[in-house]
């Protein structure tokens, strides 16, 4: 074949420009892989000499309650994000894409949190749940709620709530300037024509913007589902999981037989499922929000 | 009359929202003016008695300004190739046929699912075999892979909505697929490519898991390491290390605040679409 | 003839050693240290002292100190142990986090550079922890930390409290902080071993050190009635309202514990020494203010008062089995070891794990400590560190839930008894 029909070949071609994507994948996303579920199969402190033991950490996993709470957890994380960050993510979009004065100084703002990093949001959120001297409590007490006063992040029972909340705050303004970026995308011409047939605000808002956000909608949902089912960063500052695996997910747990207890085997059989859990996830949801993912 | 409530009421939202996300700067810059003994004495929500610049110039001192540029360079480095080798990839999944696109785009999207902490030993061993251990150069690779699953998500969503007649044109006149890639697509890519760079640079920004691994000397530090710097074994100096979270984030703050109508304004033509 | 050449050979091969030698001498060195010694650490101005030190006596020696925060430090060093890069120097707890990298040959045995004049200048009990079947392979080189009850001298001035000596007594100080609206103890509870102190000194009264070494050796058991008992007892303090609300969700890496004391609303609080260091850097004005007592004795109990709970030493550094230059790297142990560095550590308000030092601490609390250590008819170092990793974590989990009322003193004792059993039968 010469330089020309090479140049011709569409999978020549195609290969060139995945060339590179592909070459930074294979070294650092797939080989970990198959790497962890080689290590799945052994009992390994991640330094010593690894001991065969076929399938008894997969069997060890699927009796292992904190695992299955833990991912229980996780699709507690999913509906909450779902349910909370692209509503309040929509209206704020819509409320900032209206001619309003100062909507920069506004737009700037509330990106700030998505700017932090997470451990200085796990020192803002300690402070604010701290029982004693905390923001929340002192605001409850100061309105005459004292009964709502909470141990924040001691009580087991709303520990994981807790937990979630920065967790929402943190990923608003992501998904809020997305929506901006697509509402402004809508051609006004949709606008005018729904303003002609009498619709007001609300109306043009389900008539017109949201089916217009559909498919970005539908993507968001897939980074919110992929982003709290392999979450980790503020939960592990803030409570580690705890108290009492109370606020585990799959990756703290994970993290924490991993490097905690040096039980690297057992850790990568953790991984190895939240990995496969993830992709069947995500591959259902794009399954059935949209037909073909290429169209 | 009813427009003017209307606007009242949208301003009342705004400002609620605006404290809730505002405040948390607030707080890092009110805390980084006490010192040690007020900071436990009072509540962390009061202003400071005594007014000291002393956290800033510790912070200073300890070496952070090495941190600084340290992540500053791996980090633009980093978001640059991830934006060509992310379009590139994406122009193909999405223009080119060549029968497996859909099996390489879920198998980009696989990679999303990847847990950090599971490839941190695997990673460690290939940078030491790659000879790039303690190199600002060895994060650039993770932080490249562990970027492009997402991007590339977000960019093929975007060139499989720009319509083809664009580049039919330019297929029948000849021009090769680099011509029409660098010509036509990219500048209409534009708007995504911002969306896909502040979205890594905020993520990559405050990466810490790979640095504390790859990296060992001192020089090759970055910011997210050097925060821990006023960390100790039973104790910890909080307001010196608010001062240095306010410090970190400062730069992408006004970087962002500089960016912003150009961001906002890329992405106003090309949001995240299916 | 034959005299000529072997001379000239012997000539030549002393020659050779002494060119060689002197190459070597002239050979730039670089030792790489990782410890958790960052700027807020207290014993970091000691370490970077015994590394200029040592510097200057070895010019062609430079040491690499790569410090990096506590917990990270264990991940860092983890990960590059797994991978066969370990740094030259490194730093441990000692026992069970040393001998994990012993077995796994990473470390450098020190037996054969253990002169006598160098071990004499350990205290014993502190050398013990750096040992592996008999071997050395770390030295001891900060703080021997015991826990002990720290309070506010003035609250209980204040109540007409005295230092309570009996558990008993303990109960009625208790009681009276309670009623007049101030928490009994600071505690944060997140992080598991603050409270993981309670469990220890209550089994060790109740049960003696036997209670545990028992467990261990499986002559006795981790559900036997001194850690069930220990655990009632937790549980009897929480209902008094002994402690903070929410005690599992803060965290003493924050200081929350702390926080309580230094604004009066708490009047006790039961941590390692280091406390006193950290009362010094946080509220200065406030240090005369403090002083510790003995965990009381439980009259029922078999365990003597004078037995403390803690560490005899608290970092260990050893030499990894790769470091190309294991002698700089010894000879940096003992810079890290001498005197100097000593009345260093002693300065910051650190009590070294040398012979000795006792005479030079001169401020009044801190010479309360080493009495206090020194008298102690044993020590029993902490169950996180004596305990198998497997085991330590169920330890610290199901003390956590006892402190959350989350468990039973029996389900948290049949629990630990469970995962005994499992790590000990294979």
């Amino acid at each position: 074949m010469n330089k020309k029909e090479l140049m011709n070949n569409k999978y020549f071609i195609a290969a060139l420009f995945l060339l590179p994507a592909l070459i930074f994948s294979l070294v650092y996303l797939i080989i970990p892989i198959p790497l962890s579920a080689y290590y799945s199969f052994f009992e390994w402190d991640g330094i010593g000499a690894m001991e065969f033991l076929g399938l008894d950490n997969w069997a060890e996993l699927l009796s292992d309650p904190i695992f299955w709470s833990s991912m229980a957890n996780n699709f507690k994380l999913v509906a909450i994000s779902l349910v909370i960050q692209i509503p309040i993510a929509l209206f704020l979009a819509v409320l900032l894409t209206r001619k309003i004065k100062g909507a920069s100084f506004f737009k700037t703002i509330f990106f700030v949190p998505m700017l932090l990093s997470s451990i200085a949001v796990a020192f803002l959120w300690r402070y604010m749940y701290d029982p004693t001297f905390g923001l929340i409590n002192g605001v409850l007490n100061l309105v005459g709620l004292e009964h709502l006063t909470q141990s924040w992040l001691g009580n087991p029972d709303i520990v994981f709530y807790s937990v979630a909340a920065p967790i929402q705050w943190r990923f608003i303004p992501l998904y809020m300037i997305i929506f901006m970026a697509a509402i402004s995308n809508i051609p006004e011409q949709l606008y005018e024509a729904a303003e002609i047939d009498g619709a007001n605000n609300w109306q043009m808002f389900f008539f017109v913007t949201l089916p217009m956000l559909r498919a970005t909608v539908v993507n968001a949902s897939v980074l919110i589902i992929v982003g709290s089912l392999k979450y980790f960063a503020m939960i592990f500052a803030l409570t580690g999981g705890g108290p009492n695996h109370a606020s585990e997910l799959m990756a703290t747990y994970l993290y924490s037989k991993s490097f905690t207890e040096m039980n690297m085997g057992y850790g990568s059989t953790i991984s190895v499922a939240l990995f496969l859990v993830a992709l069947i996830v995500s591959v259902v949801f794009l399954r059935f929000s949209k037909k073909d993912v290429r169209n | 009359m009813v427009n003017r409530i209307k606007k009242l009421v949208i301003y009342l939202f705004l400002s609620i929202w605006l404290v809730i996300t505002g405040y948390p700067l607030v707080f890092l810059v009110q805390n980084s003016f006490k010192v040690r003994l007020e900071f436990f004495r009072n509540p962390v929500w009061s202003l400071p008695a005594n007014f000291t610049l002393q956290n800033y110039i510790e912070v200073m001192e300890s070496g952070f300004y090495i941190y600084f540029i340290n992540s500053i360079i791996v980090c633009f480095i980093s978001v640059a190739i991830i934006i060509i080798v992310s379009a590139l990839a994406s122009y193909a999944i999405s223009r080119i046929d060549f029968k497996f696109n859909k099996l390489v785009y879920i198998l980009f999207l696989a990679g999303m699912m990847i847990p950090i902490h599971s490839t941190l030993i695997p990673i460690y061993k290939i940078t030491l075999s790659m000879g790039l251990y303690d190199r600002l150069s060895a994060l650039i690779g993770p932080y490249v892979a562990f970027s492009l699953p997402i991007s590339v998500f977000i960019l093929t969503g975007f060139i499989n909505d720009i319509p083809y007649e664009l580049e039919e044109a330019a297929i029948i006149d000849g021009a090769s697929r680099f011509r029409i890639f660098k010509d036509i697509i990219l500048p209409l890519v534009k708007p995504a490519i911002s969306t896909v760079a502040i979205y890594n640079l905020t993520l990559l920004w405050n990466q810490f898991a790979y640095a504390l691994v790859l990296t060992s000397s001192p020089g090759k530090r970055i910011l997210t390491l050097g925060l821990f710097e006023f960390q100790g074994q039973h104790g910890i100096n909080i307001p010196l290390t608010l001062t240095a979270l306010f410090l970190s984030v400062l730069p992408l703050i006004v970087l962002y605040v500089f960016l912003q109508e150009h961001i906002i304004k890329g992405m106003t033509a090309g949001a995240l679409k299916g | 003839m034959k005299k000529v050449l072997i001379l000239s050979l012997t000539l030549l091969m002393v020659f050779s050693f002494v060119f060689a030698g002197s190459v070597m001498a002239q050979d730039e060195v670089t030792l790489t240290l990782w410890d958790i010694r960052t700027a807020a650490d207290q014993a970091t101005p000691a370490v970077k002292d015994a590394i200029e030190r040592f510097e200057a006596d070895n010019p062609n020696v430079t040491i690499e100190h790569v410090p990096t925060q506590n917990d990270n430090y264990k991940t860092k060093l983890r990960t590059a142990m797994s991978a066969d890069n370990a740094p030259d120097l490194f730093m441990t707890w000692g026992s069970a986090s040393l001998e994990r990298y012993v077995d796994a040959d990473k470390v450098y045995s020190l037996e054969s550079n253990m002169t006598e004049d160098w071990e004499n200048n350990f205290m014993l009990a502190a050398l013990d922890l750096g040992r592996v079947d008999n071997e050395m392979y770390g030295v001891p080189v900060t703080n021997v930390s015991p826990a002990l009850v720290w309070y506010r001298t003035d609250l209980f001035e204040e109540y007409d409290l005295e230092v309570p000596e009996t558990y008993d007594e303990l109960l009625n100080v208790v009681e009276t902080f309670t009623e007049n609206g101030i928490t009994p103890f600071a505690l944060a509870n997140s992080n598991k071993w603050p409270g993981s102190m309670y469990f220890m000194y209550l089994v060790d009264r109740i049960g003696g050190p036997e209670a545990l070494q028992n467990a261990i050796s499986r002559e006795g058991a981790f559900n036997d009635e001194a850690f069930i008992e220990a655990g009632r007892r937790i549980q009897e303090l929480v209902e008094m309202g002994a402690f903070p609300d929410g005690v599992n969700g803060l965290d003493e890496n924050a200081a929350q514990s702390r926080t309580l004391l230094y604004t009066d609303r708490a009047a006790m609080y039961l941590m390692g020494s280091w406390a006193y260091s950290s009362f010094k850097n946080e509220a200065s004005d406030m240090v005369d203010q403090f002083s510790f007592f003995n965990f009381p004795e439980i009259e029922s109990g078999a365990g003597d008062p004078s037995n403390l709970v803690g560490t005899p030493g608290d970092n260990y550094y050893s030499v990894s089995t790769q470091a190309p230059n294991k002698e700089a790297a010894v000879e940096f142990l003992k810079y890290l070891t001498d005197s100097q560095m000593g009345e260093q550590l002693i300065e910051i308000g650190n009590i070294p794990p040398f012979t000795g030092v006792g005479e030079k601490i001169e401020d009044p609390i801190m010479k309360k400590i080493y009495d206090a250590s020194q008298n102690a008819n044993h020590i029993q170092l902490w169950y996180d560190q004596t305990l198998p990793l497997e085991l330590a974590q169920v330890h610290l989990n199901t003390t956590q839930a006892l402190f959350g009322m989350e468990m039973t003193p029996e389900e948290a004792a049949d629990q630990m008894e469970e995962a005994a059993q499992e790590y000990y039968s294979e």
